[in-house]
């Protein structure tokens, strides 16, 4: 490996003929080519730019020119027209001690002066920016407005037309009625099979044939008008955390084996954790008795009855 | 750079110079020297990444929705080109940026590359960043190839059975190579995931760290600056990176995206019908700049030499480049026979594209107000009593749900409606004459939109 230079800052500097003619100041690099090309020198008027080749021998403590004479000839060293090396451009195989290492400054301060270099620099700078922003923001509005566009789907009401018609329905005993039904994911349609609770009441008279939701006001418009006095259809989601109630005939009750929450036939909570009545579903009755119902689900654990989208 | 403003910096800058050394990371960052100062030659390596960030940005956008099976992909890809937010065509536009970002980018590229050939840029002591530059390009183009089959329609399908069967030609272990990236004899669903595996995840894991291998190399050996000039001059017009070619750069990246947005919205890419590998009269095209290799492939003779010998120059020539023009002359004007030569190349590989397109069938251009009048003459005249469409017709006639790809003429189209048995002797469809000159014209473009456009909205 190549021995390295040490330049020390401060060290007399001789001519060749052992006259000391000034002192080592700083350095100057060319970062283009990424090496030191000259020396500053102060001799005993000003500091002079001394070429790098003209140094014959370079120690610690001395440093010794090839050049006969004085320095006088030479270009004066102009501090402005310089600048610092930022320490990670030092160039490998030199070490410089006790100061620091100068390069010319970058073309446009140089030669539009130093105040209207700055306002130059912040224009750019502001531009830099403006572009920058206008480019995040054509791209964030579409993209975010993509990421919510499967959030923002309406989901479409579908009218689902049972295969049982009320006249098989036996009077005031709930029946679980299972039917096929689609689920939609995005741009995948998956066959599912779902259940509701299917309730035909004997007539407008009893107490139980209307529904807890209705009663204490929580259904929403669309439930409010799709409802009949001849049947109530419940949804089969425990309101509380989402388990499946069971009918028990002998107690005439709804038990969701869970967390026991216990509701009557019109889903009306008489015990248990349940923070509202069993869910009341959307449903239509023909002339010639067939049920279509609109399959709804509702946010669980809250005593509101808020639909999900 | 003197940083001046250190009193007036926020208590945030000085918190974070204080922990991450901010200032010196940014002083790193922005005060490259640059022989001879700031020029507009310089800012196609960052035209490059922006558009390659671009790519990375759209293309996890597009994963969001996309379902990699060959029963889900076409779907979720017709799923994205219907998504609205509001007023927008969001799913369109993300897919838009990504479809003509891949053909800026591949442009992007070949133009940085000539670039940096021009100016000589590639030699000593910057052979390794040029080798780098060349694997880069090889990413590109792999990425284009991967990313063509991804959507499953028509198009896909056929135009990768052909570019797999072309690697399958390579000697010895073609065959081996070929059913390894097809995953078995035949091109299904584990083709697909594999071609998404490369394309998602392994490519931009390599695209990440070749990117950051090259501008490493960049930063260590520093711009190549201008040809001209000793080094003294250069050093007299040196600049940093910050600010002027820090804002030509921002300007450029800015012309290039309003480029890419803007050919989005006017060109949004199309989607043709779903992958059926029965559809025997399909005939597949490249992309656009695989077309001079399509082209080169009709003309060489054994196929063999094509597939494999045109690459493997290219590839060869690339990488031994500057191992083997070790001439110091950097000026293009010093340099006729390389300059001369390569332009020659540009000048075979454009003529090549063009005769390439002009041979391709060109399909029916469609207007959409005419198709959808189309449609109703269609399902009005009594065609569907023969002819099946999307699942829905007699089976007397063929099955037209893909006729727009077979890319008959609208004049063909209106001569078969009212006489088929010129073009079908003893064909038994009946004369549709009483259809108007409108009606005919508006019942051609239906037809010819058949397969090509026209898909369910799926996203309501």
């Amino acid at each position: 490996m190549r021995q390295e230079v040490v330049f020390r800052m401060g060290i007399p500097v001789q001519n060749a003929s052992g006259q000391a003619i000034g002192t080592l100041e700083k350095l100057v690099f060319l970062e283009t080519e990424k090496k030191i090309t000259e020396i500053v020198v102060r001799d005993f008027s000003s500091l002079k730019r001394v070429p790098l080749v003209w140094i014959r021998e370079l120690t610690e403590h001395v440093l010794v020119l090839d050049h006969p004479g004085t320095l006088e000839d030479l270009p004066v060293f102009d501090i402005s027209q310089f600048e610092e090396v930022p320490t990670w451009f030092y160039p490998p195989g030199y070490r410089i001690e006790l100061g620091s290492l100068l390069t010319l400054k970058p073309c446009d301060e140089r030669f539009l002066g130093e105040s209207e270099a700055m306002s130059r620099r912040d224009f750019m700078a502001k531009s830099t920016g403006l572009v920058a922003t206008l480019i995040g923001i054509s791209l964030v509005v579409p993209i975010g407005g993509y990421v919510l566009a499967a959030a923002k789907t309406k989901l479409s009401d579908h009218w689902i037309t049972l295969s049982i018609r009320l006249d098989q329905l036996p009077v005031d005993e709930p029946v679980s009625h299972t039917f096929n039904a689609v689920s939609v994911s995005g741009w995948m349609r998956v066959p599912v099979v779902r259940t509701v609770w299917l309730i035909r009441h004997s007539g407008t008279t009893d107490p139980l044939s209307v529904s807890e939701d209705q009663i204490l006001g929580l259904d929403s418009p669309l439930e409010k008008s799709r409802s009949s006095p001849l049947l109530t259809v419940l949804s089969p989601i425990c309101p509380h955390l989402g388990c499946s109630p069971q009918w028990f005939s002998g107690k005439k009750l709804f038990i969701c084996p869970c967390h026991h929450s216990i509701y009557e036939m019109n889903g009306k909570r008489i015990g248990g954790p349940a923070p509202r009545p069993m869910d009341q579903l959307p449903v239509q009755i023909e002339k010639d008795g067939a049920i279509s119902i609109l399959y709804e689900e509702f946010q669980v654990g809250i005593p509101q009855k808020i639909r999900l989208s | 750079m003197n940083m001046k403003k250190t009193s007036s910096d926020s208590r945030f800058i000085q918190y974070l110079d204080e922990r991450i050394r901010l200032r010196s990371l940014l002083g790193f960052l922005l005060e490259e020297p640059m022989p001879g100062g700031a020029r507009w030659a310089y800012v196609f390596g960052s035209m490059v990444l922006f558009t390659l960030v671009l790519q990375f940005v759209t293309g996890v956008m597009l994963a969001f929705y996309y379902g990699g099976t060959p029963d889900h992909a076409w779907d979720s890809v017709n799923y994205i080109d219907h998504l609205r937010y509001g007023n927008l065509d969001v799913g369109r536009l993300i897919r838009g940026f990504h479809y003509w970002g891949a053909s800026i980018m591949v442009v992007l590229v070949g133009v940085h590359l000539l670039q940096v050939f021009l100016w000589g840029a590639y030699k000593r002591p910057r052979e390794i960043m040029w080798l780098v530059g060349v694997i880069l390009l090889a990413l590109t183009m792999t990425a284009a190839f991967t990313g063509y089959l991804l959507p499953w329609d028509e198009r896909a399908y056929w135009g990768t059975i052909v570019g797999t069967n072309m690697i399958g030609l390579v000697p010895v272990v073609g065959p081996l190579l070929k059913s390894a990236i097809r995953g078995g004899t035949g091109l299904g669903a584990l083709t697909l995931s594999h071609f998404f595996a490369i394309h998602t995840m392994m490519l931009p894991s390599l695209f990440i760290l070749f990117v950051v291998f090259h501008l490493v190399i960049f930063r260590r050996v520093g711009p190549a600056g201008p040809f001209r000039g000793t080094s003294a001059t250069l050093e007299a017009r040196k600049e940093y990176f910050y600010p002027r070619q820090v804002l030509m750069d921002a300007l450029a990246m800015l012309t290039v995206f309003v480029l890419i947005a803007g050919l989005s919205v006017v060109f949004p890419p199309g989607l043709e019908a779903t992958a059926n590998p029965a559809n025997s009269s399909y005939s597949p095209t490249p992309a656009w700049y695989f077309d001079w290799i399509f082209e080169l492939l009709k003309m060489i003779r054994p196929e063999i030499l094509g597939v494999i010998g045109l690459p493997a120059i290219i590839a060869l020539v690339l990488v031994m480049l500057p191992f083997v023009d070790k001439n110091i002359e950097r000026s293009p004007f010093r340099r006729p026979v390389s300059v001369l030569s390569t332009l020659l190349v540009l000048g075979s590989i454009l003529g090549l594209s063009i005769a390439a397109e002009a041979g391709f069938k060109k399909l029916v251009p469609l207007d959409l107000a005419s198709v959808k009048r189309g449609k109703i003459v269609f399902e009005h005249s009594g065609c569907m009593g023969c002819h099946m469409v999307m699942g829905k017709g007699g089976h007397i006639g063929p099955d037209l749900s893909e006729e727009g790809l077979i890319g008959h003429s609208e004049h063909w189209l209106e001569v078969q409606f009212i006489n088929s048995s010129s073009h079908f002797p003893g064909s038994p469809m009946p004369p549709f004459t009483f259809l108007s000159p409108e009606q005919r014209r508006d019942l051609a473009q239906y037809v010819s939109s058949l397969g090509r456009t026209g898909w369910p909205d799926t996203t309501r």
